[in-house]
């Protein structure tokens, strides 16, 4: 495809350029996206898991819970363990997105960020230890954020009210939800 | 040899965020740790170096009309070729890198290189200048990168190295901080050259002075 200097600007050499150009291109991605989509899905699902199993390590299996878009029951040898729940709530920059590990009488084992675009350094503070073992143990009522450290409840990060706030609301939300589901349930 | 120029004007004294001024989006946008500099500078120094081979290798085919939506398409489809084996590959970096990575196709530095360097120049040295490119926008990147983990968050690379007495000022983590410090990066080189330069006429000055 060599051009010469002469009828080079003929419309119909320009087009086939760039068209060659795409269709070399679309080709090249088919070809990756074959190969690299079914390790990518099991990236994801390993991930997924692995965050379940750092929430409930002694739990075997999880399944779904039917009706429940990504609620798990965690179960240890064919009995219930523990809940799973996906909690999403509007952070400082999009949503979090976070699972929430529940016992059985409905109190916090902990929470583990699945998605986030909160402030690198300032935001993400929230998924750290220090923030997040203030959540161990309590119920939703006890779940409120308040700036000035004080006993009993959930002190948020300087700097980084907004993030605090989401996670607190988020797990509340979604502790009050697996309430009503396990009443109506009953 | 001219190949290892090629290679090392990239570094300093045309680095791409310090000298070029190019790509200062993300110099600011992903800097706030080392972590995330590094991978970022990586990736950046992957495609260029692909982009500047495969523009080099059809720069005679290419109509010189559309060579720069040619030259889109070819970035294009190296990003998305490098998101999709990172997704696979590094799932925990592709979460970090997020957003960040499909902006690499509009990176200012490499479609600058395709169309000043690449596009004029055969395979190999466009390749030594994509690898001397990227390996300068790596080192900018880590660079400020480290700069405001240490400042704005007392770690590097993760590791806490300031213990808990130090308060860090939030701002250097935050976009403002990332303006700063490459402000002062770029005034601290400008002031070093200046020196050279004055030094350099001062030599001359007394060299001629003695005629």
């Amino acid at each position: 495809m060599a051009h010469s200097e002469h009828n080079d600007n003929s419309m119909f050499k320009i087009t086939l350029n760039l068209t060659l150009a795409a269709l070399l291109s679309g080709v090249i991605i088919a070809i990756v996206y074959y190969f690299t989509a079914p390790i990518a899905e099991i990236q994801r699902v390993r991930m997924k898991e692995q965050s379940m199993k750092e929430l409930v390590p002694e739990a075997t299996s999880f399944t779904p819970i039917e009706g429940k878009e990504e609620w798990y029951k965690a179960e240890k040898d064919g009995e219930l363990a523990a809940y799973i729940l996906h909690a999403s709530e509007k952070g400082f920059d999009g949503h979090v997105k976070l699972f929430v590990g529940v016992t059985l009488d409905q109190k916090l084992i902990g929470y583990k960020v699945l998605s986030h675009k909160e402030t690198p350094g300032l935001g993400d503070q929230a998924f750290k230890p220090k923030f997040a073992d203030q959540f161990k143990g309590k119920g939703y009522q006890q779940l409120e954020l308040v700036k000035i450290q004080e006993e009993g409840k959930i002190t948020a990060i300087t700097g980084a009210t907004i993030t605090s706030r989401a996670v607190t609301n988020g797990i509340k939300n979604a502790l009050i939800e697996l309430e009503k589901y396990l009443n109506e349930s009953k | 040899m001219n190949l290892w120029k090629e290679f090392t004007k990239g570094l300093i004294v045309e680095n791409p965020i310090f000298r070029l001024a190019l790509s200062l989006c993300p110099a600011l946008a992903v800097t706030s740790n080392v972590y995330n500099a590094l991978g970022m500078g990586l990736t950046v120094m992957f495609v260029i170096t692909c982009n500047n081979i495969s523009v080099s290798f059809f720069r005679n085919v290419i109509h010189p009309k559309v060579r720069v939506p040619v030259m889109v398409i070819s970035i294009a489809t190296i990003v998305t070729v490098a998101m999709l084996v990172l997704e696979a590959f590094l799932p925990v970096l592709f979460k970090e890198l997020g957003i960040y990575l499909s902006l690499v196709v509009v990176f200012a530095i490499i479609l600058a290189r395709a169309e000043v360097f690449a596009a004029k120049n055969k395979v190999i040295p466009a390749m030594m200048d994509g690898l001397g490119m990227g390996a300068g926008f790596t080192i900018g990147m880590v660079t400020i990168g480290g700069i405001r983990e240490v400042i704005g968050n007392g770690s590097f690379f993760g590791y806490q190295l300031l213990g808990g007495w130090y308060h860090p000022p939030l701002v250097v983590i935050l976009a403002p901080g990332g303006f700063i410090v490459i402000g002062f990066i770029i005034g601290v080189l400008n002031l070093s050259e200046k020196r050279k330069k004055e030094k350099l006429e001062r030599a001359a000055a007394t060299a001629g002075g003695n005629v």
